[in-house]
């Protein structure tokens, strides 16, 4: 009974957002003289096509590794900002890498993967770093992170530094990763042409939604880690070292958001170019809040987004701005933040009310003082 | 309740007392049943409701803003205006006007960070008068004060009820209920089970109506001290962020089987001292020993391994994640010693089941170990932060205010508990507002003032009293 209670009510609130937003895009698509029905008519239309559905499962899990590296800071109250800016950096630094060396296979992946997860690391360490010793609030650090690899990527992106150009157009990217280093794709939508595979990296998603989960819920590290999120003055009389533990779930969310670029780098372009996709640190912020911080609240926050944005891309033909699914991104992630916190005080009210009402019927009963669980 | 008297309510923890008084104050609906001011029958949706009908609550908690004068934190939710601009001129001889009628003697001009506890509650108090109130809700109002204080309080209260007032008081104290109420109501587990006349019953004779069983009492049986010294401090000072001194030079020892009082008016450097010797605040200069190890720059962790227990004065900020679920809360300051952990794992069935034992030994009322903290009535939580940090053998508790808020039932339990450890070899640091508590529990008692030991007692020998003028630095006057 609880438990049922628990679940419609932590299921509610996303419920209500998505509804909410809907009606926001309706609306916006009425007033700019469209057809609401004939739109989401048009994207349903284009997600039940493979090829999409495809797609939309590769945008899931790239939004995935960014919601995750995003949701560690946020478990215990920590912004990364910066996971944009983290991945960009590793992920172009780790292509350099794997088209400057020559090895077998499986090792090739590996030594990108662990440079990318390094560099992510690294990056985001030097916002804990900041935080721990000069208290510099981890949200201006990492937006000004962001900035500055902006700017670290466009000068190692040169000819000469860690780039070429492509021969034959404006584009400039790093050496391509031969085969060795490249992880195949699997055709596990049935339907979908050949050159539209899902990524392998797949498999490395779900393996950190595991691993996310097992730390937190199952771990010390995470026991202290939801402590400094749930109160720190707490978690400090407890015995738990909050800047070690800042700098270590810093160092964490960095290092999950070196993972976001390889989907893309590994399982399609294999090489990092002036076009490499940008912005997606900001999307695993929304997708987070979206998702709860849960392993499986953001795995279905992310396919929402994937949908989202690949179907969109059906709109453009029918003359409708692609744009409009922004509007819709903007107001699910306004309204789930409004929508978790009325939720989160009706819970407690409950709680508090069901508590009460559990111990009064325990002495209507004449019952003696034990209330045993 | 008849206009213009005291009426009291008491009652066990979990009794019903801040469910009833919730719904007083219009936080709550009830499910049946009516309430009546002046017979008519009235249904209060909001605080704003009852507010509108002349019903203001005192909390146990103030709520009061530090860098406000009173005037301003009085006038702060309601505030006067003259056309845009806030009419202070106004608002200023009306908090005069009603500080003189009722002689609570504040002065609207006075920072609120300049005033004591006994002040601050007196502006609490001028806060919902200041709002038209006629009938007071006050929850446990002496919990924070000297017995001076508590004095104070009543002659301001018997001054309001003069002018017409009523007020309802919570209290656990029986000794002040008797003294200051006209009516009390005893309530057990969310019913009335009787109401008594002031004028004929004992203190002994409401805890029973309260509990069903015998009055507690915290006197201790001869002396457990033993030889060994388990917790030896020495010249230990901390300093705040502008190098003001929060404790000078103190230095005790605590010897197993013993417990040590410390007594004082809260905000004196208690809270330093308790964190201090739990690593939470650095040490300006001075050595901690337990046992025979120094521990002065061993962290939180590593001290709560080596077997101190803590039971900290707010449990609210330091003892309770209270969003989390009781099992998680068991886990608290113990996530990395048996039964919580193994390895880096914790293991949440072991956690579960220590907590069930928890609540069945220290009676913590709760349907089951799953509801979240913030459920459960402060006395509750109380007993679970008591349990937590008297389970896993610990060889020093510190323990600040361990009983506060606890229904006379579970004192006893807690009391008991606290002495078959100090038999047993435990060494205690006690820190209590309740000045019974702390006589009857100590075997030495040390007075602190302005972060300084000032005078060392025995509690075979002292009075509340003597140990009140103590603790407010009357004796030096003297």
């Amino acid at each position: 009974m609880n438990r049922r209670r628990k679940i419609i009510l932590a299921l509610a609130a996303p419920a209500l957002a998505i509804v909410f937003s809907l009606g926001v895009t309706a609306l916006v698509l009425v007033v700019t003289g469209n057809s609401p029905v004939e739109v989401i008519d048009k994207m349903i239309e284009s997600a039940a096509r493979p090829r999409v559905q495809t797609l939309i499962v590769n945008s899931a899990i790239t939004y995935y590794f960014a919601a995750v590296a995003v949701a560690v800071g946020f478990k215990m109250n920590l912004f990364n900002i910066g996971v944009d800016g983290q991945y960009r950096l590793a992920a172009m630094l780790a292509a350099a890498v794997g088209g400057a060396v020559v090895l077998p296979a499986v090792l090739h992946v590996l030594l990108i993967v662990v440079v990318a997860v390094l560099v992510g690391a690294a990056w985001a360490g030097i916002a804990g770093l900041l935080k721990v010793y000069r208290g510099v609030s981890e949200v201006i650090s990492t937006i000004m992170l962001n900035a500055i690899a902006t700017f670290l990527v466009a000068y190692l992106l040169q000819p000469g530094v860690l780039a070429e150009t492509i021969p034959g157009s404006n584009n400039i990217q790093t050496k391509p990763i031969p085969p060795s280093g490249q992880v195949p794709g699997l055709s596990l939508i049935p339907g979908s042409p050949a050159t539209v595979q899902v990524y392998g990296m797949i498999f490395v998603a779900v393996l950190v939604g595991v691993a996310y989960w097992f730390l937190l819920s199952r771990t010390r590290f995470g026991f202290d880690l939801r402590a400094t999120g749930a109160s720190e003055t707490a978690a400090v009389a407890s015995g738990v070292s909050v800047k070690r533990m800042v700098l270590a779930s810093m160092l964490i969310s960095g290092a999950v958001a070196g993972l976001v670029g390889m989907p893309q780098l590994l399982g399609a372009s294999y090489t990092y170019s002036l076009d490499f996709p940008a912005g997606l640190g900001f999307t695993g912020i929304a997708i987070a809040l979206l998702g709860r911080n849960h392993p499986v609240g953001i795995a279905f926050g992310a396919l929402l987004f994937g949908f989202l944005d690949n179907a969109s891309t059906a709109l453009e033909i029918s003359g409708v701005s692609p744009y409009i699914v922004k509007i819709t991104q903007g107001v699910i992630v306004l309204s789930v933040v409004i929508a978790y916190e009325v939720v989160r005080r009706i819970a407690v009210a409950a709680a508090q009310r069901d508590v009460g009402r559990q111990l009064a019927a325990g002495a209507g009963n004449g019952g003696a003082a034990e209330v045993t669980a | 309740m008849r206009r213009g008297t005291v009426h009291a309510i008491v009652g066990e923890n979990g009794a019903g007392k801040s469910t009833l008084m919730n719904i007083l104050y219009g936080m709550y609906r009830p499910d049946e049943g009516t309430i009546s001011i002046d017979g008519e029958p009235v249904v209060l949706h909001s605080p704003a409701d009852a507010i509108e009908r002349g019903i203001g609550m005192v909390h146990q908690h103030f709520m009061l803003a530090d860098n406000f004068t009173v005037l301003e934190n009085v006038v702060l939710g309601s505030e006067p205006r003259k056309g845009p601009a806030l009419d202070f001129a106004g608002a200023r001889a009306k908090i005069r006007e009603i500080s003189r009628r009722y002689g609570l003697d504040v002065d609207p001009d006075d920072l609120l960070e300049a005033l004591g506890v006994g002040d601050r509650q007196r502006v609490e108090i001028l806060k919902v008068l200041y709002r038209g109130a006629r009938t007071l809700i006050l929850d446990e109002p002496t919990a924070v004060l000297v017995p001076q204080e508590v004095d104070e309080l009543f002659d301001a209260l018997r001054e309001l009820k003069g002018e017409g007032l009523s007020i309802i008081f919570i209290s656990h104290k029986l000794d002040e209920v008797l003294s200051v109420a006209d009516d009390i109501t005893v309530i057990r587990r969310g019913t009335t089970v009787a109401t008594a006349d002031p004028r004929s019953v004992t203190a002994r004779e409401l805890a029973e109506l309260m509990v069903g069983s015998e009055l507690p009492s915290p006197q201790t049986t001869g002396s457990t001290v033993t030889d060994v010294v388990e917790l030896a401090v020495e010249g230990l000072s901390v300093v705040d962020a502008e190098g003001r001194a929060l404790l000078s030079d103190i230095g005790f020892e605590i010897h197993r089987g013993e417990v040590l009082g410390i007594a004082g008016v809260e905000g004196n450097g208690q809270a330093e001292l308790t964190e201090a010797l739990m690593g939470i605040r650095p040490v300006a200069t001075g050595t901690i020993h337990l046992g025979t190890v120094d521990i002065t720059g061993w962290s939180t962790r590593r001290r709560r391994e080596a077997g101190i227990g803590f039971v900290p004065e707010d449990r609210i900020r330091q003892g309770l994640l209270l969003e989390s679920p009781l099992w998680e809360n068991r886990m608290l300051g113990h996530q990395t010693q048996p039964p919580n952990s193994r390895g880096p794992l914790i293991d949440r069935h072991a956690a579960r089941v220590d907590t069930e034992r928890i609540v069945a030994e220290y009676d913590v009322r709760t349907p089951s170990v799953d509801v979240l903290a913030s459920a459960l009535s402060g006395g509750n939580q109380q007993k679970l932060v008591v349990g937590r940090e008297m389970s896993g053998n610990p060889t020093l508790l510190i323990a600040s205010h361990p009983t506060r808020g606890v229904d006379v039932g579970a004192q006893a339990a807690i009391w008991d508990l606290i002495r078959a450890a100090r038999r047993e070899g435990l060494a205690v640091l006690l820190i209590s507002a309740d000045l019974d508590e702390l006589i009857g529990l100590s075997d030495t008692i040390s007075v602190i003032l302005r972060g300084r030991f000032v005078a060392t007692v025995d509690p075979h020998d002292v009075t509340p009293e003597q140990l009140g003028s103590a603790m407010t630095g009357a004796q030096d006057a003297a």
